[in-house]
């Protein structure tokens, strides 16, 4: 059988690898949202009124002349985006003496206020660098309307540095200079001062080539005039732009009569997986008992007392799940039900691990089991329990929305404590593992080490693990100078340099981690040891989250002293050790955006809360954003004032298609400063186990059947 | 002095490691393998077999296996093509309950269908979950019905497309399968909803589907179906 099959699978495999871009790629129906060199929607230098697809990520690098601008930009809502930028500009002593580059790092907001309809233009307004320093502030209102399918006109209004060239006036009076070191939204210059007008023009060439033309409003007073970087001599700009695939387009310009731009845009639509679909391997049948009626003794309950009953079923579950990574922790049965708790080390989807279990279950149980409870286990403890009816998983294998009516009749409540007479063990505990492997660490758009990460631990009994890790780095451009911060707190971040330069390889953690479940729908954690990188101590957590709760509500408590640069396992260098501890409460305000709100005392002693509001996909995807305000002065905390920055995590199956649960993922700050700072600890409470509560898993349940 | 060169040292070795490391990684873990490893050993065989395969293949690929090799396996034997996906693949039985079969390739993709009728798939990406499908009888017969399909989207959720179909039976046809002839009786089933229509063919040997042509979701399109031993 499998000589004829040889052929014919592979070729169906290479089909399904070449093949998956047909079913992501964009029909060009409509010309694309377009961007710009500032990485947000827009012409070439200019914004426009148009917004992208809803959750669209972008990642855009720019060159203009000797300035870099990589800027990754979410569109958080249909209306809504945001943008965070890191722009370099280099020859920044050519005029004036001092460093020869510099940075500066800024977020923009935009707001689609009107949607294009047939005859209105789409309307936006915008709000470019609100909070840093101001040197790329600008804020502007901008209309576009498609005439055809080939054109796109676009006109606007700018202040700030878009407001600086050709100016109509001041509209809302002066535009008063920033604060410095302030990094709080600029409020009192929005739309201050002189106002400017711009326009351009887009012009779909083929399905692939774009030309862009505009007038600028932006006079590059900074660029120009004080720091003699480029030459404005012309207004106009244009250019083309070559869109290659769904996912990559690349800009050409000839910008202000003198210098040459270059944009590569990456877009990426976390909604649609880039293989169309979740691959791996159809799922075995559900095995069908034969009718009662029909074979009466089948249904038998006398095997339970059968002495090697529980290690056989054990070893036949354990193969049928090994396939999918699936790891059974314990089973535990009655004549008439079975508990197997199980630990998903795969499968990206927790709806699929339970499909795959509860399908091996009616395989290997014999007939008189008619209940199945899934527990699936997180870091030693049950995380809900999913109970299932055998007789449904028949009835509904073939039947039509098969998912929906399986979800009616299926239970997911707290996981319980571990039954009594459950068979437990196979080589699980104690348990060593260990792996080292490539790491890649990113610690702002363009900087980021590629490292070796070797990592180990000790599996001692369920709940209770010894892990730790060391990394070491290989290649990278992240500051290593070495140079101790000027920060007037406390150092409990700003050191940063110094542990990249001073610990390479640094033991990055070693640490004994307890986790529990103290009560129904509460769970706890207590770290101690080598917590991260910069911070070592001990680290209390408890969490109530009813598993159908949108709300859940945390207490942390740590004391934690700061170790040494080199790496090791020394706290002679820093004399610091503080409490710190935080009150949470997170809140599921349904699809899939997730807010948090932390109120407590920070690493540098400070008080204060930190929001946080992310996006999750049903396929794995985040995206968020935070900030911190604390009662450390804007002053003391240093460039940007308080702590902001976004995250995003990419599941790499996402990307890939195969079978992995790992995730590709960053957190990127404004500025780092020694305020509003919060311990790295492994293992927090709430992500971990979310997963397997109802709000994670209804929206993904269609793959219980995968 | 003796710290750069410890240093130097310690970079060098850990990129060779690094680099022995990439594909793989190593470790006692097996639980999770290494998704850039596995990565590049999936387009690894993609290239191998758009290498091996060719652009014209196609065409010759059924006549270099020849009903006899089939048959000699004496078990039953179903086609499935993905034209979209450029797929051609022979299929045995996984699975059977009453008259829902569920066919299968050797690397784990599977096709569901009731008395010829496609109902699932698994392991195609954009797979059809379940379906509200006509019986096999009300499609030979002709008349009206409802068909529902549920599929996975390509942001994982399902996605649910309602048709109203009619039947027309088009009259006989003779087919030929892996050098078999066949008499059949070939029926349409036109099937519409505001946002587009689709049509599936079937190819009635008596009672029997012999061959259909089937949609199967937006990512999948059309798969067509050939039952080439019984």
């Amino acid at each position: 059988m499998p000589y004829i099959m040889l052929k014919s699978p592979s070729r169906l495999l290479a089909a399904l690898a070449l093949g998956s871009s047909l079913c992501s790629g964009p029909a060009f129906a409509e010309m694309t949202k377009s961007l710009n060199l500032n990485g947000t929607t827009g012409l070439i230098d200019m914004p426009s009124g148009e917004a992208q697809d809803d959750a669209a990520f972008t990642f855009s690098t720019a060159l203009v002349g000797t300035i870099t601008r990589a800027t990754i930009s979410f569109q958080i809502t249909e209306r809504l985006s945001a943008s965070f930028r890191f722009q370099t500009w280099r020859d920044w002593d050519a005029v004036i003496a001092g460093d020869s580059k510099f940075n500066d790092r800024s977020f923009d907001l935009r707001y689609q206020v009107l949607q294009e309809g047939r005859y209105l233009p789409s309307l936006t307004i915008g709000l470019i660098d609100f909070t840093g320093q101001g040197l790329f502030s600008s804020e502007y209102i901008a209309a576009t309307k498609s005439l055809g399918e080939r054109v796109k006109v676009t006109a606007g209004l700018g202040w700030g540095r878009l407001g600086s060239d050709g100016s109509i006036g001041q509209v809302f009076g002066d535009r008063p200079a920033v604060a410095e070191g302030n990094g709080k939204p600029n409020t009192d210059q929005w739309f201050r001062g002189d106002a400017a007008p711009f326009a351009g023009v887009e012009v779909k060439l083929s399905d692939t080539w774009t030309f862009k033309g505009e007038y600028s409003s932006d006079a590059y007073v900074l660029e120009d005039d004080e720091r003699g970087l480029i030459d404005r001599k012309s207004p106009f700009n244009f250019g083309f732009e070559y869109q290659k695939g769904p996912n990559t387009r690349y800009g050409i310009y000839s910008l202000y009569g003198t210098e040459v731009g270059l944009v590569f845009h990456l877009v990426l639509d976390p909604k649609s997986r880039a293989t169309g679909g979740v691959m791996g391997a159809a799922p075995v049948a559900v095995k069908a008992r034969p009718p009662r009626s029909a074979d009466p003794e089948a249904y038998d309950g006398g095997w339970v007392t059968q002495p090697d009953a529980g290690p056989l079923l054990r070893k036949n579950l354990a193969k049928r799940l090994a396939v999918d990574g699936i790891v059974i922790e314990n089973l535990a049965y009655t004549a008439t039900t079975a508990q197997i708790r199980i630990r998903n080390n795969r499968i990206d989807a927790g709806a699929q691990a339970i499909g795959r279990t509860a399908r091996a279950l009616s395989n290997v149980m014999p007939a008189s089991v008619e209940v199945f409870e899934i527990v699936p286990v997180v870091n030693g403890i049950g995380a809900s329990k999913v109970t299932i009816r055998r007789s449904d998983l028949e009835q509904l294998e073939f039947a039509s929305d098969n998912a929906t009516l399986l979800r009616q009749r299926t239970m997911i409540s707290d996981a319980g404590p571990l039954p009594a007479n459950a068979v437990g063990d196979d080589g699980l505990y104690p348990r060593f593992r260990w792996g080292l492997k490539p790491a890649f660490r990113m610690s702002e758009p363009l900087k980021g080490d590629l490292g070796l990460r070797l990592s180990a631990s000790y599996d001692i009994r369920p709940g209770l693990v010894l892990s730790g890790s060391i990394y070491g780095r290989v290649v990278g451009n992240v500051d290593r100078s070495g140079d101790p911060s000027d920060s007037v707190l406390p150092h409990v971040r700003t050191d940063g340099s110094r542990y990249t330069k001073f610990g390479n390889p640094a033991l990055e953690s070693l640490t004994l981690a307890l986790y529990g479940r103290p009560a129904a729908d509460v769970y706890s954690r207590v770290s101690f040891g080598y917590l991260e990188r910069m911070h070592a101590g001990i680290s209390g957590e408890v969490l109530w989250k009813p598993v159908d709760s949108q709300l859940a509500l945390g207490v942390e408590l740590n004391y934690t002293k700061q170790r040494d640069t080199d790496g090791g396992l020394g706290f002679g260098e820093y004399d610091y050790d503080v409490v710190t501890g935080h009150v949470s409460a997170y809140y599921d305000f349904g699809n899939g955006y997730l807010g948090q709100l932390d109120v407590g005392r920070y690493l540098a002693g400070d008080v204060g809360a930190t929001l946080s509001l992310d996006r999750v996909f049903v396929n794995g995807w985040r995206v968020g954003a935070f900030a911190t305000v604390t009662d450390v002065s804007a002053a003391d905390f240093g460039d940007g004032g308080f702590d902001k920055g976004i995250r995003f995590s990419v599941p790499l199956n996402w990307a890939l298609g195969n079978q992995t649960k790992n995730n590709f993922g960053t957190t990127l700050r404004a500025n780092t400063g020694d305020g509003g700072a919060r311990l790295n600890v492994d293992g927090r409470l709430y992500d971990s186990i979310r997963d397997y509560h109802t709000d994670a898993l209804d929206p993904e349940w269609g793959r219980v059947w995968r | 002095m003796g710290q750069g060169l410890a240093l130097k040292s310690w970079t060098r070795t850990a990129t060779a490691v690094l680099i022995g490391s990439l594909l793989a990684g190593c470790g006692n873990d097996k639980s999770e393998p290494s998704p850039v490893g596995a990565a590049v050993g999936n387009m690894a065989k993609a290239t191998l077999a758009r290498v091996t395969g060719r652009a014209a293949a196609p065409a010759a690929q059924p006549a270099q296996v020849t009903r006899a090799d089939i048959e000699k396996f004496g078990i039953p034997i179903l086609r499935a093509v993905i034209p979209l996906r450029g797929a051609d693949a022979l299929l045995t039985v996984s699975d059977a309950k009453g008259s829902t079969v569920t066919w299968a390739t050797t690397d784990g993709t599977s096709f569901t269908l009731r008395d010829g009728v496609l109902i699932q798939t698994r392991g195609l990406g954009a797979d059809l979950m379940s379906s509200q499908a006509p019986s096999a009888s009300a499609l030979s017969s002709g008349g009206s019905h409802q068909r529902v399909y549920f599929f996975l989207g390509a942001d994982d959720q399902t996605t649910r497309r309602t048709y109203d179909c009619t039947v027309t039976v088009d009259g006989a046809e003779r087919i030929e399968i892996f050098g078999r002839a066949h008499s059949t009786t070939k029926v349409t089933e036109d099937c519409v909803r505001p946002q587009g229509t689709i049509s599936n063919t079937f190819w009635f040997e008596g009672p029997v589907i012999r061959k259909s042509r089937q949609w199967t979701s937006g990512g999948i399109g059309f798969i067509d179906f050939e039952g080439v031993v019984d």
